[in-house]
């Protein structure tokens, strides 16, 4: 209720002060540009305007979420600290050439004020260049949630300079194994705040977001006898089975529309992808092979869907199938081995292959053209998932010993560290 | 059929030496606690004749019964602890696989009561929804190399682990291969 309250106060709370001025005047990232470059950014300490001085700590805890933020967005570089001629005290002038003569392109100035759990930020965004505030923000909140406070600030940054919603505010779904069983964890987007969400001490495998993010399916050994399909509401906490056939249930995907699943049956002896309703019903049959039909993934418009089949030479490769009329095409030709598609908001198909007895990413158009490789030489990297806007991609990587989960771009030239969790963390599922 | 059949005689043929055996130790027993309680003058025909008989047929029938539990569960736990493996990504049984395979047949037509669960397994390379695939078609490989071999489908089931149950850890090819297996799981 309180809470509720709070969150509703600080909706209300925020305040916007955009700057008129012309496009060419401001900075403004391309991010559809593949040649973008990024932007030096300076977040001098913020400044605590906390009674009595207290919640000193809190300063240091709201700049790194957003410094992390614009790290992980790859657009910004940011600076260090370190090579500040100016700091961020009560009444310290802003000199702009304090900062252009380090080479700052972005300064952003904060003050913060905590008073038991609430918490207060105001925040402003200057273009060093034109020496002007391009951005103004007053947030309210509560003091144990300042991350997802900071998140939205970032998403405002983000959204100012590039016009696109960031991925600031999005969430993961995974599978940690630190309890010694498998169980399915969510987390923000950035690694934090992750908690686990199922107790079904067993195997629990392959989570996936609903299209509206209110639920999740995965696959759970907690009968004993083989994978089943569950769904959970996320707000309820009820499970519930989708598809308890025996045999295999496995690799669900939700239809675009959020009515269906299509997973992998073998309750008639082969694996063949099916079209499910929510009930568990089958709508209709999608492969009909003898080979392993696997892992399909959904166009964004429905229409088609990739798929792993292991039917030509028994090897695993990617398939792209039209839904109406059936007609299926291979995509991949370059490995022996390219299993886990996941297709894009923007029509790109990302896939992991084995290339030198090790799994990397990949991506490709949904012809089979423009392959690109987004990891090399660091381990086995699997599991990629895009993001809702379709420019990153999280995945799983043993680079240094244990799977974690890693953010990239799709260049792969900005790749960083998500989870430091105890275990292992593996198969992503990104929130819509 | 003809090593069905040996198999059966052989197994008759141990049955009958555990019989003879128990019997003649039951004798051995009886003529040791006979004589204390044969002193009272009971008449020969009354109770305590057949009761003796009685507890000797029953202390023959638990010996016997002990011994045949013994070998039996000798011959579950061989039956169950050996596996038998798959080549990289493959789920043809192998030649050494079938050897295992008709022990594994033969011990099911002797045993009826037993039915099994084939646990098919991969290595962790690769992801876990193929493996997933892979692993039933390597348990489903091994149950149809069974029915061929007349022991009925409706005592295989079988599941699937996928590469979430290694048998061993490691991350060589010495390790992959123990892993790249099936499990045979008696139910009773």
């Amino acid at each position: 209720m309180r809470g509720s309250l709070l969150s509703l106060i600080s909706v209300l709370a925020t305040l916007f002060i955009f700057y008129p001025m012309e496009a060419s005047a401001r900075i403004f990232i391309d991010i559809n540009s593949p040649f973008s470059r990024k932007f030096a950014v300076a977040i001098p300490e913020f400044r605590n305007t906390s009674p009595q001085g207290s919640s000193q700590d809190l300063g240091e805890k709201l700049s790194r979420v957003i410094s992390n933020d614009l790290d992980l967005s790859g657009y910004f570089s940011l600076m260090d600290k370190g090579a500040f001629l100016e700091g961020n005290r009560e009444g310290e002038a802003l000199n702009f050439k304090n900062w252009s003569v380090i080479g700052a392109e972005l300064l952003i100035k904060a003050s913060y004020s905590s008073v038991g759990q609430s918490l207060e930020v105001d925040l402003k965004l200057y273009d060093v260049y034109w020496g002007r505030q391009i951005l103004g923000k007053r947030v309210l909140g509560e003091t144990h949630r300042h991350r997802e406070l900071m998140h939205r600030l970032s998403n405002d940054i983000i959204r100012l300079l590039t016009g696109y919603d960031g991925i600031t505010m999005t969430r993961l779904a995974f599978v940690g194994d630190a309890t010694g069983n498998k169980e399915i964890y969510l987390s923000d987007y950035d690694g934090h705040n992750a908690a686990q969400l199922t107790s079904d001490k067993s195997i629990v495998l392959s989570p996936r977001w609903s299209p509206d993010g209110k639920r999740i399916i995965y696959n759970s050994y907690r009968d004993n006898k083989g994978p089943k399909l569950y769904m959970r509401d996320l707000s309820t906490g009820a499970v519930r089975t989708v598809s308890g056939r025996s045999g295999l249930n496995i690799g669900a995907t939700w239809s675009p529309d959020g009515t269906r699943v299509a997973l992998t049956l073998s309750e008639k002896g082969d694996s063949d992808i099916f079209l499910i309703d929510l009930n568990g019903n089958i709508v209709q049959k999608l492969t009909d092979h003898w080979a392993i039909d696997v892992s399909p993934s959904f166009s964004p418009d429905g229409s088609r869907m990739a798929f792993v089949s292991n039917r030509a030479g028994g090897t695993p490769q990617i398939y792209v199938m039209n839904i109406s009329d059936g007609a299926v095409e291979r995509i991949t030709f370059e490995s022996k081995y390219c299993t886990s598609p996941s297709w894009s908001s923007r029509n790109r198909i990302a896939f992991a292959a084995v290339s030198q007895g090790l799994l990397d990413i990949y991506t490709i158009a949904p012809d089979g053209s423009r392959m690109r490789r987004v990891t090399s030489g660091t381990g086995n990297n699997e599991d990629p998932c895009w993001s809702p806007d379709g420019r990153y991609i999280v995945f799983s990587s043993n680079r240094n010993g244990r799977y974690h989960l890693y953010l990239t771009n799709e260049g792969g030239d900005h790749q960083r560290l998500l989870t430091n969790l105890p275990g292992n963390q593996t198969a992503p599922s990104w929130a819509p | 059929m003809s090593k069905r059949f040996s198999s059966l005689c052989v197994m008759f043929a141990f049955l009958g030496l555990f019989l003879f055996l128990g019997a003649s130790c039951a004798k051995k027993q009886v003529q040791v606690t006979e004589p204390p309680k044969a002193a009272p003058e009971v008449k020969p025909e009354q109770a305590p004749a057949p009761k003796a008989e009685g507890e000797d047929a029953a202390a023959k029938e638990a010996r016997l019964r002990a011994e045949k539990e013994q070998q039996l569960e000798k011959q579950r736990k061989a039956f169950e602890s050996e596996n038998i493996y798959f080549d990289f990504d493959k789920y043809e049984i192998k030649p050494e696989a079938k050897t295992v395979l008709q022990k594994k047949a033969e011990w099911l037509l002797a045993n009826t009561r037993y039915s099994v669960r084939i646990e098919g397994h991969c290595d962790e390379r690769g992801t876990n929804e193929y493996n997933l695939a892979l692993g039933e078609r390597r348990a489903n490989a091994a149950k149809e190399f069974l029915t061929a071999l007349g022991v009925p489908g409706a005592r295989i089931s079988i599941i699937s682990y996928g590469e979430e149950r290694p048998a061993v850890q490691g991350a060589n090819e010495e390790a992959w291969a123990k892993n790249r297996r099936d499990e045979f799981k008696l139910i009773y």
